[in-house]
C-alpha cells in the first residue's frame, strides 16, 4: 500500500509532469488570453451600438449566408470526391490527395491573386459570367468562391475519414439485396458516414466565413465581416474593431460549440 | 438451374479453382473444407460481389458470369450477418423489396409474413445494434428471403452462434428449404451440415 502510494505520487509530481503541465499552461493561456483580453477590453455602450450598426448586421449576414451557400454548392462535387478517395484506387490518387491539401498550405492572399485571375474578366470564366452580364470580381460569387477554395479540403477530408469508416460488406451485402452503386450510396454509405460529413460541411462553413485573405483580395466590397473588421481597424484604429471582432468570435465560437457537442453526441 | 464451370479467381497468392458444379431446385448442397480454401470467396463469385477472372456461371441457361449482383436471382446470408446498423430491423427486412419498387403495403405485408415465419415479429421496431446473435442470424435470413431468391447462399451460417442456438439455427435453416430453391451452404464443420444437405462436397481450392 505505502509503496502503491509512494509510486502514485512519484507519477503524479515527478518534476517532468511538472515541467510538461507548466509548458502546456503557457500555450493554452497564448491561446486563451488574447481572447479573454479583448472581451474585457470591449465597454457594454460599444457593444450595443455595433449591434445595431447596419453595416455589422448586414456583413455578418452577408457572411454567413455566402459561406453557406458556398458550403452547399461545393458540397454536391466535394462529397462524391470523398467517396472515390475513400473507396477507389486510381492512376495519381497521391497527387489528387495532395492538391486536395494545396489550400491549407498556400498563403491565403495568394490563393486570393490566383482566384482573382481565374474570375477577372479576361478569363475564360470571367468572360463567360460577362456576356451573361455579371461582373465576378467585387461580387458575392467571388466571395463564395474565395470561401469555398479555402475551405472545401475540411470537408473533403472529413468525409473521406467518415466513407473510409463504412465496412464494405456492408456496401456489397446492399448490392446483392438489389441496389445499384447510387443507391448504395444514398442509402448505406452516406447515412453511415453521416456524423462525419456534417463535421466536415459545419468546419467547412465556419472556415469559410472566417476567410480574410482571398476574400479581401477577390471582393472588399460588399464587405465580409472579417474584411469589415480589417477595414475599420484599419480606418479608424483598434478601439473601432474590437467590438465587431468580438462578436464574431462568438458567433464563430457558438458554431464550435455546437460541432463538438455533435462529434460527443 | 445454377451450373458453372471451369470458374478461377486469383487474389495474391492466392488462385481458387478451376471449379465446376450444377445445382438443381430444391437442392442443398454443403461445401465443406477448410479455413482458407476460398469457400467465402466462392460464393461472393456466385452472388457477383467479385468478377471473376475465368470461367462461366449460367442460371436456367442464360449466363449471368458478368451480371452486376443486384440482377442476379441470388441472396447472401453473411457469416457476420452485415445486417444495416442504422435501420430497425423491419428496414432491414424490407430493404431488398424497397429496392424493387414495392409499395409501403406490400412490404408491410411481406414484413408481417416472414416476421411469423422466422418468430421474429417481436422485433420489427427494434434497432439491430440491440439484438442478440440468434435475433441477427433470423433477421439476416428474413432479409436474404424476403424478394424469394432462387439461389441462396450461406456463408458459415452457424459458426457465430452458440451451440444451443446452433440447433434453433439447423431448424431455421430447414425452414427455408424450398423445392423451388437452390441452396449453397458453406463450412468447415462437416458435422453441422448432415441433417440440412442433400448434397455434400468436399471443397479445396
Amino acid at each position: 500500500m505505502f509503496i502503491f502510494v509512494s509510486m502514485r505520487s512519484y507519477s503524479q509530481y515527478s518534476n517532468t509532469r511538472i515541467l510538461f503541465m507548466f509548458l502546456g499552461g503557457v500555450i493554452l493561456l497564448f491561446l486563451i488570453a488574447p481572447l479573454v483580453g479583448m472581451f474585457i477590453s470591449v465597454k457594454s455602450p460599444e457593444l450595443f451600438s455595433t449591434l445595431t450598426d447596419n453595416a455589422v448586421r448586414s456583413s455578418i449576414l452577408r457572411t454567413l449566408l455566402i459561406s453557406a451557400l458556398a458550403t452547399i454548392a461545393a458540397s454536391l462535387l466535394a462529397i462524391p470526391l470523398a467517396y472515390l478517395l475513400a473507396r477507389r484506387t486510381f492512376p495519381l490518387k497521391g497527387v489528387v490527395e495532395a492538391i486536395i491539401d494545396l489550400p491549407i498550405v498556400i498563403p491565403h492572399s495568394a490563393a486570393g491573386i490566383a482566384l482573382l485571375g481565374f474570375i477577372s474578366r479576361d478569363s475564360l470564366l470571367g468572360s463567360v459570367a460577362d456576356s451573361f452580364g455579371i461582373t465576378l470580381v467585387g461580387s458575392p460569387i467571388a466571395i463564395g468562391l474565395a470561401m469555398a477554395f479555402v475551405s472545401v479540403p475540411f470537408l473533403i477530408t472529413s468525409a473521406r475519414d467518415g466513407f473510409a469508416a463504412v465496412p464494405i460488406r456492408l456496401e456489397r451485402a446492399a448490392e446483392t439485396l438489389g441496389a445499384g452503386q447510387f443507391t448504395v450510396f444514398r442509402e448505406i454509405s452516406l447515412p453511415l458516414a453521416k456524423r462525419s460529413v456534417i463535421s466536415g460541411l459545419v468546419l467547412m462553413f465556419a472556415r469559410g466565413m472566417s476567410e480574410f485573405g482571398a476574400v479581401v483580395i477577390v471582393a472588399y466590397h460588399p464587405m465580409t465581416t472579417p474584411v469589415l473588421i480589417f477595414d475599420r481597424f484599419n480606418s479608424f484604429g483598434l478601439d473601432y474593431a474590437r467590438p465587431v471582432a468580438a462578436i464574431f468570435i462568438v458567433i464563430t465560437l457558438l458554431i464550435f460549440v455546437i460541432l463538438r457537442i455533435y462529434q460527443k453526441r | 438451374m445454377l451450373e458453372i464451370n471451369n470458374l478461377i479467381y486469383s487474389v495474391g497468392n492466392f488462385t481458387l479453382g478451376p471449379i465446376s458444379l450444377t445445382l438443381e431446385k430444391g437442392e442443398y448442397l454443403a461445401l465443406f473444407g477448410p479455413s482458407g480454401s476460398g469457400k467465402s470467396l466462392f460464393l461472393e463469385l456466385i452472388s457477383g460481389i467479385r468478377t471473376v477472372q475465368s470461367g462461366t456461371i449460367l442460371f436456367d441457361g442464360n449466363e449471368i458470369t458478368y451480371t452486376p449482383p443486384q440482377k442476379r436471382p441470388v441472396a447472401m446470408l453473411f457469416q457476420d450477418f452485415a445486417l444495416f446498423p442504422h435501420m430497425s430491423v423491419i428496414d432491414n427486412i424490407t430493404f431488398p423489396l424497397k429496392m424493387r419498387g414495392y409499395t409501403a403495403d406490400e412490404k408491410r405485408e411481406r414484413a408481417d409474413e416472414l416476421g411469423g415465419y422466422l418468430s421474429i415479429d417481436h422485433l420489427m421496431n427494434r434497432s439491430v445494434e440491440g439484438l442478440s446473435g440468434g435475433e441477427k442470424q433470423r433477421v439476416a435470413l428474413a432479409r436474404a428471403i424476403a424478394c424469394d431468391p432462387a439461389i441462396l447462399l450461406l456463408d458459415e451460417p452457424l459458426s457465430a452462434l452458440d451451440q444451443e442456438l446452433r440447433e434453433e439455427a439447423i431448424a431455421l435453416l430447414t425452414l427455408v428449404k424450398s423445392s423451388s430453391r437452390a441452396i449453397i451452404h458453406v463450412t468447415h464443420n462437416r458435422d453441422e451440415i448432415q441433417e440440412l444437405a442433400t448434397r455434400t462436397q468436399y471443397f479445396k481450392s
